[in-house]
């Protein structure tokens, strides 16, 4: 049951109001601004927006090789034949494969898991998409180079890698890990000591 | 009466969750405040001096502003981090069994330094622990020393020595368990239908009354458990937590799917 509408709005602008607010990154004030917004723009606007959401909730798959969302299976990336598929990354989300394309440096392919490890919140390796990268190094044709783990330096997103790690162990698969270190524009003086212990053991020959 | 508008603490990191653009609240265990929630104002932002400060189990030295709402942190200083706790995925599990535990049985505002020393010393027992401890012959002994040792600061200590319903001293072999009853039964006491009543054998009482017995975590003494006493041990010690949580607890659901996998 809806409660009663805050005096001076809406019952459907309060609904409005409470599905923005569950949106991530959105809080009560955001949501009432964008709400406010949605109700004073031409109709034919509104409905645009109504449509893309429903439009990605129709379309949208998970690719059969990488698991990234896509609209046909298999993606982009897995359908290009310049990829080198001697490589796989593993990223935690979409964003963050977008953000390594944005590079334009790393021309292998990605493994998106949809999340990491989390014992606290109950998610185990089968809650993300681990089983299906297990089985996708499984299937390769060829041997694997390289498998790249591209999660997060995070407690969570290391203990992911951590599991990764053993779990190929003895595979003869080469397992990296992105290195770590000191943020461009940072500063010494205010790294925390896993930052720096880190960036001094990945740091590099200067050429 | 004016408080002062900055504090300070020290204390370890449960957990932390994102707020607004790039905040976290992190929430803590501190010494002087118990639980503590705080804002970490730009965390998020790979160049903040923040960032990497708020990761759970990392014990952190803090200067806080009092806020309206939330408290916020004016600097932060990483005092151990636990490096080698967070060196392999099941003891990260570990740690964050201690992290649900503590979070879970502290109340805001309510300070005991003894909690967060029992903490700071089990994280440095699962450091010392070998990666390999994920199998079963392993025991978790620390861990179980942990929730034996925080059912006592909490005050929910289960019975150990005599029966909680008649109070007789309990004689071998002729003793059962009742986490909702309170402890240990003799073997002639009737319970009420709704409490769950399991068996409870020498072996095993004899581990929690060690585990009740010994004085810190470093000083308890290498043990040749068999599984099955292992089991039971976990499972009382379990079934007690859950009782008094009234939850699931979900690290230790996460290292027992690991353990089977
Ligand atoms: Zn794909
Ligand atoms: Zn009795």
């Amino acid at each position: 049951m809806t409660p009663d509408p805050t005096p001076g709005t809406t019952r459907s602008l309060g609904q409005l109001i409470d599905r923005l607010h569950q949106l991530p990154g959105i809080g009560p004030k955001s949501a009432q601004r964008i709400a406010y917004y949605i109700a004073h723009v031409p109709d034919d606007e509104a409905r645009a927006l109504a449509d893309a959401i429903v439009a990605v909730k129709d379309m949208i798959l998970f690719c059969d090789e990488c698991r990234n969302l896509t609209d046909a299976s298999p993606c982009a990336i897995c359908a290009n034949p310049q990829r080198n598929r001697d490589q796989i990354c593993v990223v935690e989300e979409s964003r963050d494969l977008v953000a390594l394309e944005r590079t334009r440096v790393y021309r292998g392919m990605y493994h998106v898991l949809h999340g990491t490890l989390s014992p606290l919140n109950g998610v185990g390796p089968e809650d993300i998409h681990l089983p299906q990268l297990f089985a996708r190094l499984q299937d390769q044709d060829s041997p694997l180079q390289e498998l790249i783990v591209a999660t997060n330096p995070t407690l969570e997103g290391d203990a992911t890698a951590d599991f990764i790690y053993r779990r190929l162990a003895g595979s003869g698969i080469r397992i990296t890990r992105l290195a770590l270190g000191l943020p461009v524009g940072g500063s010494l003086e205010f790294a925390d000591e896993t930052t720096l212990s880190r960036a001094l053991a990945g740091r590099n020959q200067l050429e | 009466m004016t408080q002062p508008r900055t504090y300070r603490a020290v204390g370890l990191t449960l957990r932390k969750s994102p707020a607004g653009e790039a905040d976290l609240i992190a929430s803590l265990y501190s010494r002087e405040h118990g639980k503590l929630d705080v804002l970490a104002r730009g965390a998020r932002r790979l160049t903040s001096k923040l960032m990497g400060h708020f990761e759970p189990l990392t014990l952190v030295r803090l200067s806080i502003a009092r806020g309206r709402t939330l408290d916020i942190v004016a600097e932060a200083e990483v005092v151990n981090a636990f490096p080698d706790v967070k060196a392999d995925y099941a003891s990260v599990a570990r740690g964050l069994h201690v992290a649900e535990l503590i979070d879970g049985f502290s109340a805001s505002s309510a300070s005991n330094p003894q909690v967060l020393d029992l903490a700071l010393q089990t994280l440095d027992a699962i450091g010392k622990q070998s990666p390999a401890a994920t199998d079963d012959h392993s025991p978790d002994l620390p861990l179980r020393y942990f929730d034996l040792q925080l059912l006592q600061l909490s005050g929910f200590l289960p019975e150990l020595y005599q029966c909680v319903e008649c109070g007789d001293g309990l004689e071998p072999e002729r003793h059962r368990f009742a986490a909702g009853a309170g402890g240990a039964l003799c073997a002639d006491c009737i319970t009420p239908p709704e409490i769950v009543v399991r068996p409870l054998s020498l072996p095993a009482l004899k581990v929690l009354r060690l585990l009740h017995r010994t004085e810190s975590v470093d000083r308890l003494p290498q043990l040749n458990m068999p599984a099955t006493v292992q089991r039971e041990v976990h499972g009382i010690l379990s079934e007690t937590l859950q009782y008094w949580l009234d939850r699931q607890l979900r690290a230790q659901s996460f290292l027992d799917a690991a353990k089977l996998a």
